[in-house]
């Protein structure tokens, strides 16, 4: 099949980018999104230009590396599928297919697709875990967990922190990704003890990295592709609220 | 400034978004009801517009809490509005958009709009420096009156209607309604969202209630100024 491509070009953070167009005669309709690019770059390395840069790393679904927002949503038409799970079968012969970077102020562009992510980890590392000293691990029923509650946690530990929920949503906001992490946790009984701290944590760092506000759009949750709930957002703000009238909340202002 | 720390934490802003609505929601709502007595007649409605003003410092301490709630509801949202533009600053070439609603989109413009048409609203009916020539006083009888003395109150029955007769107000009132409709269609459930009252079975039907509440309210408070319009109501003034 053909198609044509419109795809960001962008140097890097400092220059201006712009749409190029490049048209495809040979993609096959089992190829994923990926390997089309990758044909596409092979192609681009013979004649001597400049590959489409693009993050990709397991390309079944699983390490949350690949982006793109593709005719204008993030991992693609496909519902509840990543970038590199996307296959050309759901396009058509001739179509044209728009490709833009995963777009938020808190997302720079690195080069071309390709975006840093890493207010994500920072994230993570300001209250996304369990202090726990490694060691043995404890005999598994020691601590029950009632099966509703492990259904949830499993829920939202699906989240693979593409970032596709930052880059669905018009406000740039991190809510979807912040609230999967949180409750996580909250649904488990290893994470009590940090739970009040986690949130406010979590929540602090996640506006000092300038995402934007939730609107409750639910365009997050629409393109997510592990079809993480808005209803864990609706967890975090309660779990917040509750925070911020403890003793946890006087910790965090003290320590500032 | 202690009072607007809250606007600091981006849930916080939120939180108070919902409360502030939820009590301009129950407002609306009660008003709404409070409208629709102008179809049981002139008595009727006067009596009650004479009740609310009887009320003295409980109308006022109302009115306070209203005046409060508007200006936090719209301090907060112009906050965030002005963060949200900045967190995207290049939008997409193409954008599909898969669940954001046209109205909820559009809250901020909703927004200013409802609050231009409350502004026009409260000049009209309640300061009444809009329409002078509509503002007359009733003389009635009271209900359990022992004697034949008629007394005086004003007539919002007669105001309503004179104003309504001119169908350009009408329109106004038509427009101005619809687009609080819009609003509250995004509104009423985001409010739970928000506050964190989504489960999963009963989300769904929050949702399909918030529009359906928009849509109720919409049509009771529409139906007036065309009642007026097609004589329905008042039709002897
Ligand atoms: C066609 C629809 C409406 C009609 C017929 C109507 C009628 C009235 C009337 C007659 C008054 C004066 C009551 C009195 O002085 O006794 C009033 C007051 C008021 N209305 Fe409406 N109204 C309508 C829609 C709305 C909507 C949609 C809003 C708001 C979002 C609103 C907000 C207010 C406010 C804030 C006041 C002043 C309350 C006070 O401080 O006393 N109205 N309305
Ligand atoms: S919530 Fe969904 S869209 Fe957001 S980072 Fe996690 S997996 Fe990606
Ligand atoms: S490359 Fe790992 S999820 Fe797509």
């Amino acid at each position: 099949m053909k198609v044509k491509l419109h795809i960001w070009r962008q140097k890097n953070n400092k220059e201006k980018g712009k749409f190029e167009t490049y048209e495809l005669n040979n993609v096959l309709e089992d190829m994923s999104f990926l390997e089309m690019l990758d044909v596409l770059n092979e192609k681009l390395i013979l004649e001597g230009k400049e590959p489409v840069a693009f993050d990709h790393d397991c390309r079944e679904g699983i390490c949350g590396a690949c982006s793109l927002t593709i005719n204008g949503i993030p991992h693609g038409p496909e519902k509840a599928t990543t970038t590199c799970q996307l296959h050309m079968r759901k396009f058509k012969d001739g179509d044209e297919i728009w490709i833009e970077p995963f777009r938020a102020k808190a997302f720079p562009i690195i080069k071309d697709l390709v975006v840093d992510r890493s207010a994500f980890d920072r994230i993570i590392q300001a209250g996304g875990f369990i202090s726990v000293n490694t060691g043995q691990a404890p005999e598994a029923n020691s601590i029950l967990v009632p099966k509703q509650n492990a259904d949830n946690a499993m829920d939202a530990a699906q989240c693979i922190g593409c970032g596709a929920c930052v880059a669905a949503c018009p406000n740039g906001a991190a809510m979807l990704f912040v609230g999967a992490k949180v409750s996580h946790f909250a649904y488990l009984p290893q994470g009590q003890p940090e739970r009040k701290l986690r949130v406010l944590k979590m929540v602090e760092q996640m506006q000092k990295e300038g995402f934007g506000n939730c609107s409750n759009l639910y365009e997050c949750e629409a393109a997510c592709p592990k079809e993480i709930s808005v209803r864990f957002i609706a967890l975090m703000n309660r779990d917040y609220l509750k925070a911020s009238c403890s003793e946890e909340k006087l910790e965090v202002i003290n320590n500032e | 400034m202690g009072l607007l720390n809250y606007l600091r934490s981006t849930i916080l802003s939120k939180v108070v978004m919902a409360i502030t609505g939820a009590i301009l929601v129950i407002y609306v709502i009660v008003h709404t009801a409070g409208n629709l007595l102008i179809y049981l007649g002139q008595d009727t409605l006067n009596s009650y517009s004479q009740f609310l003003h009887s009320l003295g410092p409980i109308l006022w301490i109302i009115r306070i809490i209203l005046i409060v709630s508007a200006i936090l509801h719209i301090v907060t949202s112009i906050k965030l509005k002005f963060e949200n533009w900045g967190a995207k600053p290049t939008k997409y070439a193409v954008k599909n958009y898969l669940k954001a609603k046209f109205s909820s989109r559009t809250m901020i413009w909703t927004g200013i709009m409802v609050l231009a048409f409350v502004v026009y609203h409260l000049l009209h009916f309640t300061i009444r420096v809009t329409n002078p020539q509509h503002y007359y006083p009733e003389f009635y009888q009271p209900h359990n009156a022992v004697s034949y003395v008629l007394l005086e109150r004003f007539d919002v029955y007669k105001m309503v209607v004179l104003g309504f007769k001119n169908p350009l107000i009408s329109i106004i009132y038509i427009i101005g309604v619809v687009i609080v409709g819009f609003h509250l269609d995004h509104a009423i459930q985001s409010m739970f969202q928000t506050l964190g009252y989504n489960q999963k079975h009963y989300f769904p039907i929050i949702q399909k209630s918030s529009t359906a509440l928009a849509i109720i309210i919409v049509i009771c408070l529409v139906s007036i100024p065309i009642s007026v319009l097609l004589g329905l109501v008042g039709g002897k003034i």
